[in-house]
């Protein structure tokens, strides 16, 4: 089994009476990329806050790299990266200089500086003032910050906020390669389903700060997989057939709706109804796109 | 708070301030205070100009006004790129205390506030001795009553690093100073509220009045250290208790 970098037991925040979390219970393992979903207001930022020991639970607590933070913060901060709301800079400072403030405080050696930013594809505007950089690349320099002092973990909080796509695509492309080149374990928070999905190994769902989803994307994927619609020329008859009623079909405007099948059993069941004289006008696939299935879950309950 | 954190912290402020304006404030109050002391108590009879009087036209400005407002204006600046776009957020989830972060800010305060009398310390050395003031430089007098004035504006400095931090807004924490420097020009003349406002201190600690008692400057010294001294722990502790407890 893979061994757990975050793991949150309760976890719980109140503000003025509001629980902004509650009952979070997070499990991260090594060396994956965990998308950290929900929309804007539901509590990502309030929990990646307490994970970089930012603001204090109100109770529960959290474990990294199986230590628990409260005792060990410096310990475990000193192997973490991350990149909270939008980067900050001093602008009248080079982007050089701007890591080499930070290089200061985590005490690594200088070449660390020009390994970062050619990981960021910054090479060459070192030496700008940061603040003629565009929005994206001061996220990049951003993950470049995060990443100098070679952490185990990186905590992204909506990286990729108010980017245009090709900046979205180059940050998608840099994080995706993070576990795989670097072997860092990486959460990153999203209000955008399609950018959790084309990143992250594992989906974490959050809503009015609960967890109401975690699992592998993959298993979301099939989860949301949609349905197979027949059309066919006595649907009521045709329902009665026992393989067909026997896989869970059901009527929906005079047509059968079943749930998703092999090829080989689709197959199958065509035939039996053609060998019992139905005439089979259309068979479909229905897919629910993942972003209708994840409004689904998020308006109310899982499916 | 481990030491190497602290100095690495330091270090790392102290390069944020490289090409920054603030060196330029370092030097405003030095050369408005130039032309005061290159222009007074000219004689017609020819006789040299005193140490003393110098130090004192010269402070007047300098003690009264320019060093508590300079005070308010390094705190709100070095707290101004941490207020902008979650830079707290970066700093803190950094492998640093928050004691030391703190005291790193507060010490990058008290350097430039030594800066700044060094600076003047500078111009009133070649005034005095381009206009061949009378006798030798008085250098225990000169040296206690600039050392005087930068230890009176730490508590203001303790302070102003406490309402800056704990304000995102840049101009509220200057506007409060502002408006707490200003009774300074009555206050300074009252023997009952004097002594205990800690934002006219620099001037009585750099003014040697000595003889001429009027207001709050025949204060002994022992009475202004100890003001200033219980007004720094006060406040540096408050700022600090706070900055603990902050929620970033």
């Amino acid at each position: 089994m893979k061994s757990t970098v975050i793991t949150t037991n309760g976890l719980r925040k109140v503000y003025r009476g509001r629980a902004a979390v509650e009952q979070l219970d997070l499990n991260i393992g090594q060396g994956e990329i965990y998308g950290f979903l929900g929309p804007n207001g539901a509590g990502k930022t309030t929990t990646i806050r307490m994970l970089l020991g930012l603001i204090q639970p109100t109770s529960g607590d959290i474990q990294i790299f199986g230590k628990e933070l409260r005792k060990h913060k410096l310990q475990i901060l000193r192997r973490v990266g991350s990149l909270v709301e939008s980067p900050s800079y001093y602008g009248h400072l080079s982007a050089a200089d701007n890591l080499e403030a930070i290089r200061r405080i985590l005490d690594v050696p200088k070449a660390r500086i020009a390994e970062v930013l050619d990981i960021v594809s910054l090479t060459g505007e070192e030496k700008r003032p940061v603040k003629g950089f565009s929005l994206g690349m001061k996220q990049r320099l951003g993950i470049a910050a995060a990443l100098l002092g070679s952490p185990e973990l990186l905590i992204l909080d909506e990286p990729t906020n108010g980017l245009d796509p090709s900046g979205i695509q180059e940050i998608r492309s840099l994080i995706k390669r993070l576990p795989a080149e670097y072997g860092i374990t990486v959460l990153v928070s999203s209000h955008l389903l399609s950018e959790i999905e084309q990143m992250a190994d594992t989906v974490g769902i959050i809503r009015q700060g609960t967890m109401i989803y975690q699992d592998t994307i993959a298993h979301l994927q099939e989860q949301a997989a949609g349905e197979l619609r027949l059309t066919v020329s006595e649907p009521e008859a045709a329902l009665k057939l026992s393989s067909l009623s026997g896989c869970g079909g059901s009527l929906q405007e005079s047509r059968i709706v079943l749930p998703r099948m092999s090829d080989a059993r689709v197959a199958l069941l065509v035939r039996e109804l053609v060998e019992n004289g139905h005439a089979v006008y259309r068979v479909e696939e229905h897919r629910q796109s993942l972003e209708q299935f994840f409004l689904q879950v998020i308006e109310g309950g899982i499916s | 708070m481990n030491m190497r954190g602290f100095i690495r912290i330091l270090s790392a402020e102290r390069l944020k301030l490289s090409r920054s304006f603030i060196w330029l404030l370092v030097s405003i109050s030095p050369l408005v205070a130039l032309p005061v002391g290159a222009l007074a108590d000219i004689r017609q009879d020819g006789e040299p100009v005193s140490w003393q009087v110098l130090l004192n036209v010269m402070s007047m400005m300098h003690a009264l006004l320019f060093l508590p407002v300079l005070t308010g204006l390094f705190a709100a600046l070095i707290c101004r790129a941490e207020h902008s776009d979650g830079g707290w957020k970066m700093l803190l989830s950094l492998p640093v205390t928050r004691t030391a972060v703190y005291v790193a800010k507060f010490t990058i305060i008290m350097a430039l506030l030594a800066c700044v009398q060094l600076v003047f310390f500078i111009v009133l050395l070649s005034i005095g001795l381009y206009r061949g003031a009378e006798g030798a430089v008085p250098w225990p007098l000169l040296i206690s009553s600039l050392l005087g004035g930068w230890f009176a504006c730490l508590p203001l400095a303790a302070l102003q690093l406490g309402v800056s931090q704990g304000w995102s807004s840049f101009g509220a924490p200057l506007a409060l100073n502002v408006s707490l420097t200003l009774p300074n020009i009555l206050v300074v003349n009252s023997a009952t509220y004097g002594p205990y406002y800690p934002w006219v201190q620099p001037l009585l600690a750099m003014s040697p009045f000595g003889g001429e008692s009027f207001g709050a400057f025949v204060l002994p010294a022992q009475t202004l250290m100890l003001v200033v001294s219980v007004s720094l722990i006060v406040f540096l502790g408050g700022g600090l208790l706070y900055f603990q407890r902050k929620a970033v």
